[in-house]
């Protein structure tokens, strides 16, 4: 059974009396331990479909189904819930909040756990290792680069050990080579620690370091690809 | 981190902000308590105001005056057993002091009637002996400083002197009563016949008189004020202790006023204070779409601007109690014997219930829109 699982799913917004269709018809299915980019053009409703999987919004119609649970059925209460055992977010811009330091902004999502204290602060200091950036701990997010302050976003999505990370152009604010390190040290994720990884992203080269590529265009997937196809794609 | 502690820090995101708004309300506080310390002083009961002792006044306002001849009338009542009169004379005995209480007085009557009033038998001699006799109480004795034996020049602007000069007493005793709060209001007291001769004044101020059945009471005040009742000097008869209660209701008034000002004091804290709050909740929108999304429920995070404004409202509300309970044991030693400023549990529930009331009312739109708001939304705004 695959990890995410979308059936049939349609998103429409209101805007004022119109109906904007964002998602049209999408079925597909992402494995676990998987690393998947989604591009496609703006607009095309890459972040919705981000939102959806990530429990953050609900389809108008049709089935999304993570890690086994219906997500279309759960409370709000429950799906929060959910968000903070199952998911890491990753955002373009970091979202880290500005008054707190590196390691309290890891520490936040497991407020919401049983941990200790001890513990909590433990695995903070964990997870800031695995990205790098221990002897930036007591740091605020505005003495960081934006690099660092993705790492920092990308400790605070995997310190409650969620199997699936949503990655939101995590590299669309940054220059090549720090991109580059981002994108490396989510490979390692991917690789090393067994995450799921879905990446939205406008830039080719960050999506050569995702095993498929899905093509989002004006809300239909039009394209799914494995890396090795992308080239023979363009090719022919 | 904790939880507590994260929100502490959320709080002081913008410190000085945030500080500058709690001394607002800390200072709103301050002056709450204080204001009705001073307020609960003025509508204090004198429960220990007999109901024996009654008084016949003019109708109309404690400073007019009555006829002499009301007093054989009043005596004639049945169940009145001894009565005397007193006029206001409005003493001062020092340039620049407020009058103090002084009463022209029927010596020989007086202390019959006020039998709970204790004075010497030689110094109540002295007293009824000479005309220019007076006796003072041991506050004003200590107030000014005066010692029996002494002349005491006093002016009054109710009744100046003819010559201009102030009048002079002789000051032959000095009296007291059993009762402490009482012994702080008592009068500086001398001859009525010695004014009624310096200036011609014929009526009194009101009539003091006790009763044998202080059950009877109302009645008797019902047959006294309607023997005048149709005259031009209509007269309202009272126990000493409704007398009492109803001078300082009048002052009441003024506990009254303060009440509305410090209404007026909040209402304009909760509109600043609520302002704030919307506009740290409207910069925090971002923040709070982030909270969601790493899985703190609706409730969660609007219980955690509720909490915000209910600790911003109360930190606030202890240090002003607190400051204000300090101040009030600094002043007390230089209040008169018998004024008790403190902070008195009414007051405390009060200024607690107001901090709390305060606090949900102005955390509650955050709290709500917190609730309510949808998280592809606010991260869209960004
Ligand atoms: N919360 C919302 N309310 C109304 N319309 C929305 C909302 N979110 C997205 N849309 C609309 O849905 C469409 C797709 O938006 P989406 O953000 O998914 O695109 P995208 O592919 O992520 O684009 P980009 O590459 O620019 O980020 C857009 O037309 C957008 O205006
Ligand atoms: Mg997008």
């Amino acid at each position: 059974m695959a990890l995410v699982n979308l059936e049939s799913v349609w998103k429409s917004y209101k805007k004022g009396r119109d109906r904007v269709e964002v998602l049209n018809d999408i079925s597909f299915r992402v494995n676990s331990r998987e690393f998947v980019a989604l591009m496609g053009p703006s607009g095309s409703g890459k972040t919705t479909m981000l939102n959806l999987i990530g429990g953050l919004d609900r389809p108008t119609s049709g089935v999304v189904t993570v890690n086994d649970v219906v997500l279309n059925s759960l409370s709000s209460g429950k799906l929060a819930r959910w968000r903070s055992e199952s998911i890491g977010f990753v955002f373009q811009f970091y979202n880290l909040l500005p008054v707190f330091s590196a390691r309290q902004n890891v520490e936040l999502p497991l407020l919401l756990t049983k941990l200790s204290r001890k513990q909590r602060k433990k695995n903070a200091a964990l997870a800031l290792d695995i990205v790098g950036l221990s002897d930036r701990a007591r740091h605020t997010p505005a003495r960081l680069s934006g690099g660092q302050q993705q790492r920092v976003a990308i400790a605070r999505a995997i310190v409650a050990d969620p199997k699936i990370l949503v990655c939101d152009e995590p590299t669309g604010d940054l220059d090549r080579s720090t991109a580059t390190e981002i994108l490396r040290l989510l490979q390692i994720l991917n690789q090393e620690h067994d995450k799921t990884i879905i990446m939205v992203t406008h830039d080719p080269k960050a999506a050569e370091y995702a095993k498929r590529t899905m093509l989002l265009d004006k809300g239909k997937l039009v394209s799914s690809l494995l890396q090795s196809e992308v080239g023979a794609e363009v090719e022919t | 981190m904790t939880t507590f502690g994260f929100l502490i820090k959320s709080m002081f995101r913008r410190k000085l902000l945030v500080t500058l708004s709690m001394l607002s309300l800390t200072t709103a506080f301050l002056l709450f308590i204080l204001l009705r310390s001073v307020a609960v002083l003025f509508s204090g009961d004198f429960a220990s105001v007999s109901d024996v002792h009654m008084q016949t006044a003019s109708k109309y306002a404690i400073i007019l005056l009555l006829p002499h001849r009301y007093g054989e009338e009043i005596a004639a009542v049945e169940g009145v057993r001894a009565i005397t009169f007193a006029s206001w004379f409005g003493g001062v005995f020092k340039e620049g002091d407020d009058s103090a209480m002084t009463f022209a007085v029927d010596p020989s009557t007086y202390f019959e009637v006020h039998e709970n009033y204790q004075i010497s038998s030689e110094h109540l001699d002295a007293f009824l002996e000479l005309r220019t006799a007076a006796v003072a109480p041991e506050a004003i004795m200590e107030r000014y400083d005066l010692e029996v034996g002494q002349k005491v020049p006093v002016t009054s602007s109710i009744f100046p002197n003819i010559n201009g000069e102030p009048w002079t007493f002789d000051l032959v005793g000095t009296y007291s009563s059993e009762n402490e709060v009482e012994a702080d209001y008592l009068p500086f007291l001398f001859h009525y016949e010695y004014l009624k001769e310096a200036t011609g004044v014929s009526d009194v101020g009101w009539y003091t008189f006790t009763i044998e059945d202080p059950e009877k009471a109302s009645e008797i005040a019902h047959i006294i004020d309607s023997k005048f009742e149709n005259t031009a000097d209509a007269t309202k008869t009272m126990t000493e202790s409704e007398a009492m209660k109803n001078w300082m209701s009048q002052i009441g008034d003024i506990g009254l006023m303060m009440n509305g000002i410090i209404g007026a004091v909040f209402f304009t804290m909760l509109l600043l204070t609520a302002n704030t709050m919307i506009h740290s909740y409207r910069q925090r929108i971002p923040d709070l779409a982030v909270l969601k999304t790493l899985g703190f429920s609706n409730n969660k995070v609007a219980g955690f601007m509720l909490f915000e404004s209910l600790l911003f409202c109360t930190t606030s509300a202890a240090v002003g109690i607190g400051i204000a309970t300090l101040a009030l044991n600094g002043i007390g030693p230089f209040l008169p014997t018998g004024f008790v400023l403190a902070v008195t549990g009414p007051t405390l529930i009060w200024g607690t219930s107001i901090a709390l009331g305060l606090g949900l009312v102005i955390g509650l739109v955050p709290a709500i829109s917190a609730n309510r708001l949808v998280i592809v939304n606010a991260l869209h705004t960004k």
